[in-house]
């Protein structure tokens, strides 16, 4: 009974290892992460973005102090050289202004190759808008979700300005179905800058966004300090944000 | 040799990394405590799935228990139960428009709450569009319980018997927002209400009155045309004829088409002898009212619905006689069933 016992332990020592061995990666890297860095400018002048700060727009003159700034991207994919398309599984990110770390979106697990352009959704897909409870950036904990009428707000940014008749603004844009879904899928080309994932170092995809292309056509705040549902006037906004969000660079 | 506390000796150890090698290769416990909705073969196919939220009694009580505890509402008044009363039906009772915190009234009455897993859409106006995500809306209104998510997800998981009870339902250390909503989708899931005496009928093991009958008949002919059978609501929105000038927009607020102004859920009639008072707004406290409104009560508005432009004539008998056929659709097994129950 005692050598079972010592010979059962000397089998528990090796095999032991062999279970650790196993949950090791292997060597040869055949896929990278990218990551998306997201530069947050405020006009084309080449101010940051800033919270609780005093931004003038560059084109209605309004002044600006925002609290909140958020807003989703989602169902990121690269088109590699030879057509085909990587797809980034549950690929749902709220980026929070309040939160620099959400500014750089992680691609992990890319396939080693060459790749000529991103795809990618602002806002969230109708799918996800109807499937109920959801999780992680999707979660209503993240106070991005509304519930009188079930859908993500795509952006929400809301502040002070004085030219505010109310003194404050609350911009909350969304919508997923209809005339005035503000949910909107775009490609960006990386053009001559191809990326390559090697594995052996991270690339990162640069954007520029320029959050005051939000408000480029929707008039000063002292006509429209508020929108919270659905409307050509979201719409148009969710539209101006979106020809703000700009491919700039690859980094390797 | 290793010495102290944590040295565990050799012999116990060996068994140790054997008896959890063993463990490992072994299924979960499967002991079968699934629940899953009973209900007539002439209801039609539900419309909630249960993906991802197959219900099993831990589940259920889970539910429960979050639909029973005010600490879902701000100031830990207001529970679930409050406004969806299991002696009504799953509905409000005694106040025409239901109260939220601090006493502030919102515009509507609350409707019950029994067969959601048909209903393609919910709240009076359609507004949400999932089983699963239709608790947010009563928990975040200001005018109800006036609580965040965060918050309630908070609170939650700061309570030892809620941390144990996600713990064994869905297997998670942290409660979410996910799991929350499931467990409560859970619960209401299985509130069916498919024993009244017309579910008797139609199954052959009892048979009406003549006057109910004939009420049944009359229903047939005046009522079902939205109210249809089994589930006695077509989930349609209409205009009813209750105002010209509406302090609610009702399914205008959702599409923002003036063509839906006015227009409200059409309600199940299933126990609708409970559910007091009456229209989105509760205005009306008997049925006889009701039945009176549609044959000389309709007020004529741009999007009234067209099957109301003559309103529904009907005589005092035949009134009466439809009413003892909605009376019928009472499901008292539903509204004592212990296992709804704290």
């Amino acid at each position: 009974m005692k050598k079972l016992l010592k010979n059962l332990f000397a089998f528990a020592i090796i095999i032991f290892p062999l279970f650790m061995i196993s949950c090791e990666k292997e060597q040869t890297a055949t896929e990278g992460t990218v990551l998306v860095k997201l530069n947050h400018g405020w006009g084309m002048s080449g101010t940051s973005f800033a919270l609780n700060t005093n931004l003038v727009h560059p084109m209605n003159g309004d002044t600006m102090n925002f609290s909140k700034y958020k807003y989703y991207i989602s169902n990121l994919k690269l088109k590699k050289a030879d057509g085909t398309f990587w797809v980034q599984p549950e690929s749902y990110f709220l980026v929070d202004l309040s939160n620099s770390a959400s500014s750089s979106i992680s691609l992990n697990n890319v396939p080693v190759g060459d790749y000529t352009e991103i795809s990618y959704t602002l806002g969230v897909d109708s799918a996800r808008n109807v499937s109920g409870a959801q999780s992680g950036a999707l979660a209503t904990t993240n106070d991005m979700f509304w519930s009188w009428s079930t859908g993500y707000i795509m952006i929400k940014a809301e502040g002070t300005s004085p030219q505010s008749t109310n003194g404050s603004f609350s911009f909350h844009i969304g919508g997923f179905s209809g005339q005035y879904s503000a949910v909107q899928s775009k490609t960006a080309s990386f053009g001559s800058n191809q990326l390559s994932v090697s594995g052996e170092k991270n690339t990162e995809i640069h954007f520029n966004v320029n959050t005051a292309m939000t408000w480029c056509n929707s008039g000063s705040c002292a006509a429209v300090n508020s929108v919270m549902m659905p409307s050509a006037l979201s719409l148009q906004m969710a539209t101006d944000f979106n020809n703000g969000f700009v491919f700039d660079k690859i980094v390797e | 040799m290793l010495q102290g506390p944590f040295f565990i000796p050799m012999k116990r150890f060996s068994l140790l990394i054997i008896l959890l090698a063993v463990l490992s290769c072994r299924k979960e416990n499967t002991a079968d405590n699934s629940l899953s909705p009973a209900y007539p073969d002439y209801f039609p196919a539900p419309v909630y799935q249960f993906n991802n939220n197959t219900v099993n009694k831990d589940r259920f009580e889970l539910g429960k228990k979050l639909f029973f505890d005010p600490v879902l509402s701000l100031d830990s008044t207001i529970s679930c139960a409050k406004c969806h009363a299991q002696v009504h039906a799953f509905a409000d009772h005694n106040v025409s428009l239901s109260a939220g915190i601090n006493g502030l009234l919102g515009t509507r009455n609350s409707p019950s709450i029994t067969n959601m897993i048909w209903s393609p859409t919910f709240m009076w106006d359609g507004g949400v569009n999932h089983i699963e995500v239709f608790s947010v809306a009563p928990i975040t209104n200001h005018v109800e319980m006036g609580e965040s998510m965060l918050s309630v997800i908070r609170k939650l998981n700061n309570i030892t018997a809620y941390r144990t009870a996600f713990k064994k339902a869905y297997n998670i250390d942290e409660i979410t927002d996910q799991a929350m909503l499931r467990a409560l989708t859970a619960y209401m899931s299985m509130i069916i209400s498919a024993g009244s005496k017309y579910d008797e009928y139609r199954q052959g093991k009892t048979s009406l009155s003549a006057s109910e009958l004939d009420g049944l008949n009359l229903f047939r002919q005046k009522c079902a045309g939205c109210h249809s059978e089994p589930l006695f609501t077509d989930y349609s929105y209409k205009n009813n004829g209750l105002d010209s000038v509406f302090n609610d927009l009702g399914r205008e607020t959702i599409t923002t088409n003036s063509n839906d102004r006015g227009k409200f859920k059409v309600p199940s009639l299933r126990n609708v002898e409970l559910t007091y008072p009456y229209m989105h707004d509760g205005r009306f406290w008997s049925l006889r009212e009701v039945l009176d409104h549609y044959s000389n009560g309709i007020v004529i508005s741009p999007s009234l619905d067209a099957s109301l432009q003559h309103s529904i004539p009907m005589t005092i008998q035949e009134k009466e006689r439809i009413i003892e056929f909605l009376k019928t659709l009472t499901d008292w097994n539903l509204v004592s069933d212990q296992m709804f129950n704290k």
